[in-house]
């Protein structure tokens, strides 16, 4: 037996590039359907871990799963925004914590999400490097954009202008890096995070100007009305938040009325999650509240129709496969007729043959399944960001 | 004997057991940040020995005016409980980034009765710069009432934070209330034997007290330790002509000279501090009796 493997090893290695295409061939084959389904797998692992970690969700009424995947996600189609009065109304319940959204912006192809800094502690977020947004202007990164922008603390970052032709000059605000998250195996590591209040700023809805007159002047009577004079708002809007001009910036408006992209609620109970759940059951309402883990079970389920789709056409694939390699020894074997008739000459059995032939099926088999094992192994790592990219993103 | 034994030995057990649990209690305080210490004042009364209660404001400064740095807001971000006196109060709260959930507006339950300033002088404060008190009037705890609901909207943070010192808070409530409800009275005792006195004061700071104890309250914008000029000695003069006020309400003593001129015109000084910043010596309620002792002086001229 070991003489027949030793000869089936000769033979193959005399025959390299035939045997090289064939383990090739055959690894492939079986690493395709098993790395596809790591991947379906991580993609089910982290969906349903951060749908799970996250129990309600308010949003614009739609579609629960543009929702879900702008919020959860932070996907690049975005959701229609709902006013800041909605987390307000969540906390006014006394039933669930609210921790609001904003997730319209990017920041060179990254998304640029507002949140309050409760959001960190939420996702168990920490500081790897630097610490977490202080004050107006301050961002702190993902690991991955960190990495991928090779910027870290004490850098600064322009955010994009919402819209190219908006005439009312969102101007790009200049971000000061105070952080990088530790990597935390989720969309989050793909974000730079601002405090709401900063989103507002890059939204327009809130500025910082020059004025005409720094110093007021004091009235002639005490009594009488304060006079200082503003420059016009439109002259000498701040790109960039700083110590000395940090006071100047002010919000217009009625804060309650600005714009988020969902509030994330944290029930305190079961009971508060239900009664807080009856809150948005009126159809017509412009928010909606969702249970992510439902919209994401729900999207799993059409994602793995599609998956076992896959797995049925290469099923097909793979049988087709294994026939074109068995045409492949079978032509072998004619190929190979006179080194037959030469082992038979030898006085060796018709048994010794196809011991041989055994020997060389199995070796191929064995290098096979080490290159299969080897690529799974070599891809396993990346199986996570595959499955963000391709199924999360 | 050895049912003396074991009830000697179930004591000690649970001797050690409370000592082992005001211990743990004691290695996870709370820590407090407040705005001002009105409110600092109220969470030490409040939590007692379970917390540890920050005011970042330095002690020099009016903390309606002090403007945390990076490094203030990240010691606040890392706090238990930070108490804000709302009304327009913190005027950093825009420019910061702090944890909602953490954070309590302490005047929320009263905020349909803020009082609105309008058209307010611009002056300065010596180094602080110049300002305004235009917008809400944020001396909401000089009306005690207020100040109870305050002192309660820090109980119920308190007790969300920490369940189990409930009974503890609830009690250290009602003597903290039982306090400012006394001082409460006795101001309104004191302004119902004379209403409609009037009185002057030396800054914009005392609307929620004219408000509660129905004081006729007329405001310069004078620092105690700043001479005015004398085009405002005029405008007081016009002043004092139609409210005719024999004491001038002052936030910390006046400077000699700005008081001996006062009183050559018949107008005495009285200090009614708003307690604001941490007192060197004595404490909130110490303050607030010495002010109530101030006005019924004031009130027996």
């Amino acid at each position: 037996m070991r003489h027949d493997f030793y000869l089936a090893w000769r033979y193959l290695r005399h025959h390299r590039t035939r045997t090289l295409i064939l383990v090739l061939c055959l690894s492939l084959i079986a690493a395709l359907p098993l790395g596809l389904h790591r991947v379906l797998d991580a993609g089910e692992y982290w969906m349903t871990r951060r749908a799970e970690a996250t129990p309600l969700l308010v949003g614009a009424r739609g579609s629960a799963v543009d929702l879900t995947l702008g919020a959860l996600y932070f996907s690049e189609a975005g959701v229609p925004s709902i006013r800041m009065q909605e987390a307000d109304r969540i906390a006014a319940t006394g039933w669930a914590d609210p921790l609001p959204i904003y997730a319209r912006y990017r920041v060179q192809g990254q998304p640029l999400i507002g949140v309050t800094l409760d959001y960190f502690d939420f996702r168990g977020l920490v500081p790897a490097q630097g610490e977490l947004p202080a004050i107006l202007g301050d961002c702190v990164l993902g690991a991955d954009v960190a990495e991928r922008l090779g910027l870290g603390p004490g850098d600064t970052l322009a955010s994009s202008s919402g819209n190219a032709f908006d005439l009312a000059g969102t101007y790009p605000l200049k971000l000061h890096v105070t952080g990088v998250l530790a990597k935390a195996h989720s969309p989050d590591d793909h974000a730079v995070f601002v405090d709401l209040q900063t989103a507002w700023i890059i939204e327009g809805l809130g500025h910082g100007h020059a004025e005409t007159q720094a110093a007021p002047t004091q009235p002639d009577s005490p009594f009488g009305a304060a006079t200082v004079r503003r420059a016009d708002a439109g002259l000498l809007t701040y790109t960039e938040i700083t110590p000395e001009n940090l006071g100047s910036f002010h919000f217009h408006g009625d804060p309650a009325t600005y714009p988020i992209s969902a509030v994330i609620a944290l029930p305190h109970d079961a009971r508060s999650a239900t009664l807080l759940r009856g809150r948005y059951l009126d159809d017509k309402s412009a928010t909606e509240m969702i249970r992510p883990l439902d919209v994401t079970r729900g999207l799993l389920e059409n994602i793995f129709r599609v998956g076992a789709l896959f797995d049925g056409i290469l099923l097909l694939v793979v049988a087709i496969a294994f026939l074109l390699v068995a045409l492949v020894f079978a032509l072998s074997l004619r190929l190979r007729q006179r080194e037959i008739e030469t082992i038979y000459l030898l006085g060796c059995a018709r048994l010794a043959v196809m011991r041989l032939l055994f020997a060389e099926i199995l070796l191929i088999a064995l290098l096979a399944g080490a290159v299969c094992a080897a690529v799974l192994y070599t891809a396993a790592p990346h199986a996570s960001d595959l499955a963000r990219h391709f199924i999360l993103s | 004997m050895p049912t003396f034994r074991i009830l000697s030995l179930v004591i000690a057990l649970v001797a050690a057991a409370s000592a082992g649990g005001a211990s743990a209690i004691g290695e996870h305080k709370l820590e407090i940040v407040a705005s001002n210490y009105p409110l600092a004042y109220f969470a030490e009364r409040l939590a007692g020995p379970w917390a540890t209660v920050i005011l970042p404001a330095p002690a020099d400064v009016d903390p309606a005016y002090w403007r945390p740095d990076a490094k203030a807001v990240g010691a606040m971000q890392k706090a238990d409980l930070i108490l804000l006196n709302g009304a327009d109060y913190e005027k950093w709260r825009a420019h910061v980034a702090l944890p909602r959930l953490k954070t309590v507006d302490t005047s929320a339950g009263f905020r349909d009765r803020f009082i609105r300033i309008e058209n307010a002088v611009v002056h300065s404060h010596g180094p602080a710069g110049q300002h305004s008190h235009e917008g809400i009037a944020y001396t909401t705890w000089l009306d005690f009432d207020q100040a109870a609901q305050q002192a309660e909207a820090v109980a119920k943070a308190l007790i969300a934070k920490r369940p189990e010192l409930k009974t503890a808070v609830l009690d250290a409530l009602r003597s903290l209330q039982a306090d400012l409800s006394g001082l409460d009275g006795e101001i309104k005792r004191i302004a119902a034997v004379k209403p409609n006195l009037p009185l002057m004061a030396s800054h914009p700071v005392y609307q929620y007290l004219a408000r509660r104890y129905g004081l006729n309250l007329k405001s310069v914008h004078w620092e105690p330790g700043e001479m005015p000029p004398e085009k405002e000695w005029t405008e007081l003069d016009k002043t004092l002509a139609g409210h005719p006020a024999k004491t001038m309400l002052w936030e910390a003593r006046p400077a000699a000279a700005i008081a001996d001129k006062l009183g050559a015109k018949g107008v005495a000084s009285a200090v009614f501090d708003p307690c604001a910043n941490r007192p060197e010596a004595g404490d909130f309620l110490v303050i607030m009796k010495q002010n109530v002792e101030n006005l019924r002086t004031s009130f027996q001229r």
